[in-house]
């Protein structure tokens, strides 16, 4: 007998399925829809992680790479603030000592000599900063200060002109003292330059600046020429003390163009670092935008696909129950 | 003479509508038992004299949609075991949405060493680099681990599903033997015949089988691979589970049990095997393949992790041959033993606070006696240009081509995840096709609204021949009162 009938197991399971498939697709667009990435990223790549894989290593790398560019660019900073105050320091006595030694007087010669020195020791203060427990000119052995404080330079340097009997000696023998590895070289503690840093993907910036310097060890040679002063150098001699006054404004003239060319070496620095850091921002933006676009589930797809789910789900619920009732049990 | 055969008619007819209403009955209590084929009585009418004869009972089966119902369900369950695994494979590599991927910890310990490089005097700085280098050697420990659990897992679930087939089997000879004994009698074996299919629907989820039929009600079971597991006599399968699956364990080396028929050992590899097609052979080809390329593939990424750090010249404090940062269990790597290296790794001690290193090792050369200059970042730089270089990984079966380790484990990401994908692709179809089958099978099950019609037409049949009694007893009557 061939009958046309519909089994009471065919007829529940096909119901449970339907039931089941759209709960699972409410779910999945339900989470699309609050977290705004797809449920199933592997799905949506079709497998292929590489570029997402290698968007977030790009994306944690610059993360790396702020850090570096921060770091960078406020060790350039302090340094070149340290420069600066160098500069400004050197140029106020160059004048007065040149103005000093033309006019002879030596109160005002010796006064110059006290200012001198205190200058000294702001600048070998400002050189032997350390700048968040890191002495910055100090090359790769930021654990040290560069050099030692203004006392005791100008005591070393007090015995490196002993028995000059001119300002020409102290001037000459000053000159040998700090171009001499066994000299200036020797009384700097720091370490060799320190090694390029890496401010962005593939590029790099050098601050190789140590207290070994020519800009800073000549300004620093005028400077403790005109602190000796203070230290009774050339003591008795009216003519000797006032030429040297002179011969230290002349050395910190001459220097001024040592000093503004490493600030401007460190200013390249510090545009470079400043443009690695807008760049990698830039950088960060676009990649970011970039994996969005790849797993970002569409907001409105989402919604439509979950109303649609809804819909159906609920047709489906009023399809069981009608199905349900229409049972001829009912009406025997 | 008439009027008595017309009353054992009748009472031939009362007896045929009980038994059919019987049978309603049962088909009713029934409508939701699994395996239960629709019983319909089976009747004739009578030669000699009038009156309707029962002949037996017939059970609705439909046997080709049963055989590729079941030949479905055997390759969704294949399907099923392949992309279950490849899924948890995928989830334990991590993919890049979550932080504890391995791709993470990858960018992470990268981020950590261009930080330290940017001040290397800090302590806590370093110690970041090491404790992401730490957490990347846990994450390889912790996927290797995830591999050969899955692989243990399998041998164990191989085993139960063994046990399952053979208990299956033998219980099918014993019902085959019994529905013979049955039909001999002339006694209704529909009973014995459900769970009798029940059983075959268990055997053959896990193996793929065709049913024969054989006389007297009997049926062979033989696999689409072409071996025969019930033939008069039951085939036994033999397996002996491994306890706990090690990365080196392979059938080939003893550590791990093959399958045998009957005392024969089988092949269990490849998709032509004798038993292939269903989910125990999925579970073999997890167990002793599929499992084995990813912790080939792991190792293989944790090699070119380990031989970037060992690069003479990157670290001059270091004697050539000696381990880099990454190490082999504290030694350096050894080509012969590259099989599980992955759960072996470990951050070099001299580096590792808690083995007695020190942290400024990672800044001032892993050899070095005792500190150097604390600005020194040129071997910071130097671990992380070796860490992004573009290099050809040494094994693991990548394509040829020069990449960074973060490609390479991404890559090793993106193999897992696209089989996974176009196994559910694969798993999702199987299991379509199964279910459209399963629905036209039960839809040719017991349905209660025709039940009950049939009920109907059983209670008037009914009806019709006891009023033919009483009428036969009225003119019987009318006979005897003359």
């Amino acid at each position: 007998m061939v009958t046309t009938s519909i089994g009471d197991l065919g007829q529940t399971l096909s119901m449970k399925r339907q039931n089941a498939a759209l709960k699972l697709m409410m779910q999945e667009k339900g989470q699309e829809l609050t977290t705004g990435r797809v449920a199933d990223a592997g799905r949506a790549l079709r497998g292929d992680f590489a570029p997402l894989a290698a968007i977030d290593t790009s994306l944690a790398r610059l993360e790396g790479f702020r850090a570096a560019t921060t770091e960078a660019a406020t060790v350039a900073g302090v340094m070149q603030t340290v420069l600066t105050t160098m500069a400004d320091l050197s140029a106020d006595l160059a004048s007065g000592l040149l103005t000093a030694a033309g006019s002879g007087l030596q109160q005002q010669v010796t006064a110059l000599g006290q200012d001198a020195r205190q200058r000294l020791e702001t600048v070998l203060g400002a050189l032997n900063t350390q700048f968040a427990d890191k002495a910055l000119f100090s090359g790769i052995e930021t654990g040290v200060p560069p050099l030692p404080d203004a006392a005791a330079f100008l005591t070393t340097l007090e015995g490196v002109v002993a028995g000059a009997l001119s300002a020409v000696d102290v001037e000459t023998m000053l000159t040998t003292w700090f171009e001499d590895p066994a000299g200036y070289a020797s009384v700097y503690q720091g370490g060799v330059p320190r090694s390029e840093m890496e401010i962005g993907p593939g590029e790099r910036v050098s601050i190789q600046i140590t207290a070994l310097d020519p800009g800073i060890r000549d300004s620093l040679k005028g400077l403790a020429m005109a602190a000796l002063l203070d230290r009774g150098v050339l003591q008795g001699q009216a003519a000797g003390r006032s030429d040297l006054a002179r011969r230290a404004g002349m050395s910190l003239t001459d220097s001024a163009s040592a000093r503004t060319l490493l600030s401007a070496e460190l200013g390249i620095a510090e545009a470079r670092i400043d443009q690695a850091a807008t760049r990698n921002g830039a950088e960060t933006t676009a990649l970011q935008i970039a994996r969005t676009g790849l797993v970002a589930a569409d907001p409105y797809e989402a919604a439509t696909r979950l109303e649609q789910a809804e819909t159906q789900l609920q047709a489906l619920y009023s399809v069981t129950v009608r199905l349900s009732r229409l049972t001829l049990a009912d009406y025997l | 003479m008439s009027i008595s055969s017309a009353l054992s008619a009748a009472v031939m007819g009362l007896s045929a509508s009980s038994r059919a209403a019987e049978l309603v009955a049962a088909n009713v209590a029934n409508a939701s038992t699994e395996g239960y084929g629709r019983r319909e009585l089976a009747l004739q009418s009578r030669a000699i004299s009038p009156g309707v004869q029962v002949i037996g009972v017939a059970r609705y089966s439909n046997a080709v949609l049963v055989g590729d119902r079941r030949l479905a369900e055997a390759a969704a369950g294949e399907k099923d075991v392949r992309a279950d695994f490849l899924r948890q494979l995928e989830q334990a590599i991590g993919t890049p949405e979550g932080d504890g991927s391995l791709g993470a910890r990858i960018a992470a310990f990268d981020t950590a060493l261009i930080e330290a490089a940017s001040r290397p005097e800090s302590e806590a700085r370093l110690a970041t680099v090491a404790n992401a280098a730490q957490a990347l050697t846990r994450s390889f420990a912790d996927i290797s681990d995830r591999i050969q659990t899955a692989r243990t897992q399998t041998d164990r679930a191989i085993a139960r599903e063994v046990d399952e087939i053979n208990t299956a089997l033998a219980q099918v000879r014993e019902l085959n033997i019994q529905v013979q004994t049955y039909q001999g009698g002339r006694r209704d074996a529909s009973a014995l015949i459900d769970q009798r299919q029940v059983l075959i629907d268990k055997v053959a989820r896990m193996i793929p089988v065709r049913e024969v039929k054989r006389d007297g009600g009997q049926v062979a079971l033989y696999t689409t691979g072409g071996a025969v597991l019930l033939e008069g006599r039951a085939a036994t399968l033999g397996f002996v589970p491994a306890g706990t699956v090690a990365a080196q364990s392979t059938v080939a080396n003893g550590g791990l049990s093959g399958l045998s028929l009957d005392g024969k050992p089988i092949q269990t590899m490849g998709a032509s095997g004798p038993l292939a097609g269903g989910s125990l052979a999925a579970m073999f080809a997890v167990r002793d393949e599929m499992a084995v390329d990813a912790q080939t593939r792991l190792d293989a990424v944790a090699r070119d992790i380990v031989e970037r750090f060992e690069t003479p010249g990157i670290d001059p404090t270091l004697p050539p041959g000696s381990a880099g940062l990454f190490t082999d269990a504290g030694l350096p790597f050894d080509a012969t033993a590259e099989t599980g290296l992955a759960a072996r790794l470990q951050v070099n001690a001299a580096a590792d606070p808690a083995m007695g290193g020190a942290l400024w090792r990672l800044r001032d050369g892993l050899g070095a006696a005792a500190p150097g200059p604390v600005g020194q970042s040129s071997l910071l730089t130097a671990l992380r240009d070796v860490l992004t270089e573009p290099r050809s990984p040494a094994s693991g079966g990548f394509l040829p081509g020069n990449r960074s380790v973060s490609t390479l484990a991404g890559e090793m990401l993106s193999v897992v995840s696209s089989a996974r994908v176009s196994a559910e692709g694969e798993a999702s179809f199987s299991q379509a096709r199964f279910v459209a089958l399963q629905e036209m099978e039960l839809s040719e099950g017991v349905d209660t609204d025709q039940e009950l019609q049939s009920l109907l037409a059983i209670e008037q049949s009914y009806a019709a021949n006891a009023k033919v009694i009483q009428s036969v007893d009225e003119m019987m009557k009318l006979i005897l009162g003359l």
